[in-house]
């Protein structure tokens, strides 16, 4: 029995000690380690075309590169692959140049018929579309090496986006492939900074420097690691212990949990998106379809307390617009003298209240007209904490002006699906993204996306609809004129705060920290050359090319 | 033996209707969930995709509209033919492909704990159960079932934090070191054995007090039966008597629950997995359920049912094995 047992312990106390003397040192490495999917065990897809959530974050953030690239800290469109576009004068054709002496990282030189082709091909397989741009598109052809043309079949002017920011694929390999929707591209080429798939394990693999970047001396880094992280709690230890440099996860109390490990070397950036989280109200529902009601909620919400008790004060409460942060250059210069029912005020909440005839029963909480309770609910995701407490906040604001209200968690599946179908009063949920708040407008009130109850509505879950809005976002898509596109949104958002379609909560922020012991130059609040959360498509290409090694 | 035989035979039949029932309900229980899978890939990029695209999103799937039983029964030819299909959340790849990935790391790391932890609790209760009211036997016990009594998530953190972060013995996690390559060369099995150390450990310590506690209990029935006191009469050894005749009847309970455990190896260990980001298919079917990944389901849902139904049949053998009543 002694000898094993002697035996066992040796082999246990060597397995412990093992590692001790190397991990222990800060040794100098050459790869930034990036996290940004929650995996366990990695799946090799490189398909940048497929829209299907399992292709490798690096697919479009360092491989394959768009042709122009939208700057969201900075609110700019980024000449990339392509250096210039123009419209022809009635805004039915777009000529865009491409970029001279780029390569593909296999050698082969990247031309204007890469880009022709990357576009047909999703005439080809619908399945590909996901911006849906041959509803609009009615041909594409290289006009030469470096001209593309695209032939509108009607005026859409914001169709430009999806073109623009659709990652380039090579047509000397991909036109080879017999079905691209089920294509893994196990080895990429591209044009992007780092294409070269050094080793790929279940549990790490490693993206080596592209030797032929068109950008010539950058990259500065040598290769990007990618280890497994399932959790967020796992990630920041792995911050904390140095073997993470860059990472996009939600810590809570940032400061107390990683900063203060070390202020000198352990960074947060949590900058606002210019997008909003909102108060979903749905507008069919006998009470809420009152815009005064709507708005008389919106007062009583006390959303400095949401900020700090959902939010960790990792934001700001939202504007009447919608729209926040780098977006706010698109509130209308008249703004000043609209009506802000963003800003708390239990008075006039109880007023509209009062005005509207639901008086308060002897309980303390309001009656119909008719006599019969109020009850609200508000629907959230169960486990997704942050926004359960924001709720929670809301609904004891509620309660205090005398509305009853209580919160109620859904698995993700059944929440989606009671929103899609408007089986809801209240609920809290993102809104349309885009370079301008077109987007949120054409959400929020378009005719298009309402469906009656019951229907699937995919968005404009709060199913309001507007005619005057309808026809401005018309005419926003037939205008390439800058003044006029600043006109037509002002109006979009005086309607909105007109009518409050839904309540605008707190300013979306996006969550990025970084461990700078080996790595410097990152993007921040004082050199905000970029955004620093990997959660942003083609965007990092900003950080991959500016960081440097110490 | 032909009656054992028989009986092997009749399990084997039983078996095979469980099997297939399981498969049915496999089939139907997840299309009852709320919500279809392209959607809720859609709403995970959370605006950033067009609504237009849905419909494309459905089409890359394969998502039909087909009536429920006719898509039952084209379920039900593939799964025979052994086609396992596509995984939506891990779309383009087999079903086959992601769950093999997953499998064998799941079966070394829970199968390892599973069998370590039977092995040590059975050993462990037939002592303390042959030396009741020894000191051991007064302090093993409720020391175990007290660290069994912990929440798993909060020991295998603490233990984390102590010897992985604080102590820095072993790594934060993942199956193995970012310096070794996969393969076999002993710097990988090393480290695998290094990084498994820890999860593995307290998988162990938690569920170890549930082996020894049945073993003892069972024991100490066993040591007042008639046969016992025969064997003491005898004059037979006490190491035999403990062994070969308490022992051997006092562990069949303990071997049914084994088998048992055995089959749900393969439904992973979550927990573990998540704290110790470590590859397996408990992380897998979480994710495919979140999804609503149907083809992946089928699939988790069909390996642990048959490896549950195996388990259960080689534990029905085992017995015969054990038991000489059975045979009769």
């Amino acid at each position: 029995m002694i000898f094993p047992l002697k035996l066992i312990t040796i082999l246990i106390m060597s397995l412990v000690f093992q590692n001790c003397s190397s991990e222990n040192a800060i040794k100098k490495r050459d790869g930034l380690i990036v996290y940004q999917e929650a995996q366990i065990s990695w799946a090799r897809n490189f398909n940048p075309l497929s829209p299907a959530g399992s292709t490798r974050w690096p697919t479009k953030c360092g491989i394959h590169e768009p042709l122009f690239i939208y700057n969201s800290m900075t609110a700019n469109w980024v000449p990339w692959l392509a250096v210039s576009y123009k419209w022809n004068n009635d805004n039915t054709v777009l000529e865009m140049k491409t970029r001279e002496n780029v390569f593909w990282s296999d050698g082969t030189p990247f031309s204007a018929k890469d880009v022709a082709f990357t576009t047909q091909i999703k005439k080809k397989f619908k399945a590909l579309d996901t911006r849906n741009s041959w509803e609009y598109l009615d041909e594409v052809t290289a006009i030469n090496d470096s001209i593309v043309q695209y032939k509108f079949n009607r005026v859409n002017v914001p169709g430009f986006d999806a073109l623009a920011t659709q990652a380039i694929v090579p047509k000397h390999i991909w036109e080879k492939v017999e079905d691209p929707v089920k294509f893994l591209n196990p080895n990429p080429v591209g044009t992007g900074p780092f294409t070269e798939i050094l080793r790929f394990d279940n549990q790490i693999w490693e993206l080596g420097k592209n030797q032929n970047y068109w950008q010539k001396g950058k990259p500065y880094v040598e290769k990007l690691v990618f280890p497994t992280f399932p959790s967020n709690e796992q990630v920041t230890l792995a911050l904390n212990s140095g073997k993470l440099d860059w990472a996009g996860a939600f810590i809570p109390a940032v400061e107390r949990v990683f900063v203060e490990k070390n202020p000198e070397h352990h960074k947060y950036w949590f900058p606002l998106t210019g997008h909003t989280t909102f108060l979903y109200t749905n507008t069919k529902d006998p009470l809420l379809k009152n815009k005064e009601i709507r708005k008389a909620i919106s007062y009583a919400i006390d959303r400095d307390l949401v900020v700090k008790v959902g939010m960790y004060n990792y934001t700001e409460p939202a504007s009447v617009t919608g729209v926040s942060g780098p977006m706010s250059v698109w509130h209308s210069p008249k703004i000043n003298s609209l009506e802000d029912w963003t800003k708390h005020s239990r008075e006039k909440a109880s007023d509209i209240f009062e005005k509207n005839d639901f008086k308060r029963g002897k309980d303390g909480y309001r009656n119909y007209p008719d006599g019969s309770p109020i009850e609200l609910e508000i629907i959230i995701v169960s486990g997704w904490s942050d926004w359960i407490r924001s709720a929670q906040v809301v609904s004891q604001n509620l309660n205090k002006i005398g509305v009853k209200t209580k919160v109620k968690t859904y698995d993700f599946g059944a929440w989606i699906s009671r929103m899609q179908k408007g089986d809801f009063q209240l609920s809290i949920g993102w809104t349309e993204k885009g370079s301008t708040p077109y987007n949120l407008y054409k959400g929020m009130m378009s005719p298009d996306y309402v469906k009656p109850l019951g229907e699937t509505a995919d968005v404009n879950w709060h199913r309001f609809s507007s005619n005057k809005a309808d026809a401005l976002l018309k005419q926003y898509e037939k205008t390439s004129d800058e003044n006029e596109i600043k006109e037509i949104i002002y109006q979009l958002q005086e309607i909105f705060i007109k009518n409050a379609p839904s309540i605008p909560l707190f300013a979306e922020a996006s969550w990025a920290e970084c461990n700078t012991t080996h790595f410097t130059n990152f993007p921040s609040a004082e050199n905000p050359y970029g955004t620093l959360s990997p959660n942003y498509e083609h965007e990092n290409l900003f950080l991959m090319l500016n960081v440097r090694p110490r | 033996m032909n009656r054992s035989i028989l009986f092997l035979l009749r399990r084997l039949g039983f078996y095979l209707m469980a099997a297939f029932a399981a498969l049915t309900l496999n089939f139907f229980i997840p299309r009852l969930m709320p919500g279809d899978p392209a959607t809720i890939i859609f709403a995970r990029f959370r605006g950033k995709l067009k609504p237009e695209a849905i419909d494309a999103l459905r089409e890359t799937f394969g998502l039909t509209d087909a009536s429920l039983i006719s898509q039952y029964f084209s379920y039900l030819k593939s799964i025979l033919s052994g086609d396992l299909g596509v995984s939506i959340a891990y779309f383009p790849q087999e079903v086959s492909t992601v769950i093999s990935g997953a499998l064998s790391w799941t079966v070394f790391l829970a199968g390892t704990s599973l069998i370590i932890s039977f092995f040590i609790g059975t050993l462990l209760g037939t002592i303390i159960g042959w030396n009741r009211n020894s000191k051991l036997d007064s302090l093993l016990p409720p020391a175990l079932a007290f660290i069994g009594a912990f929440p798993y998530f909060w020991l295998a953190m603490l233990m984390l934090y102590l010897f992985g972060f604080k102590f820095d013995f072993f790594p934060l996690g993942h199956a193995y070191g970012s310096d070794v390559s996969p393969g076999f060369n002993i710097d990988f099995i090393l480290s695998v054995l290094h990084h498994a150390f820890l999860p593995a450990l307290t998988m162990v310590l938690v569920s170890l007090g549930g082996w020894m506690l049945s073993m003892r209990n069972t024991l100490i029935s066993t040591l007042g039966a008639d046969y016992i006191t025969f064997a003491h009469a005898k004059g037979l050894s006490k190491r035999r008597i403990m062994l070969r005749y308490a022992a051997r009847n006092a562990i069949l309970p303990n071997l049914t629950g084994f088998g048992m455990a055995l089959g749900f190896v393969l439904s992973g260990a979550l927990l573990t997995e998540i704290i110790f980001s470590y590859p397996g298919q408990g992380y897998l079917l979480l994710q495919s359920v979140k999804s609503q990944d149907f083809p992946l389901m089928q699939g988790l849902f069909m390996t642990i049912t048959l490896a549950v139904l195996l388990a259960n049949w080689l534990v029905d053998i085992a017995i015969l094995l054990f038991d000489p009543r059975t045979r009769k």
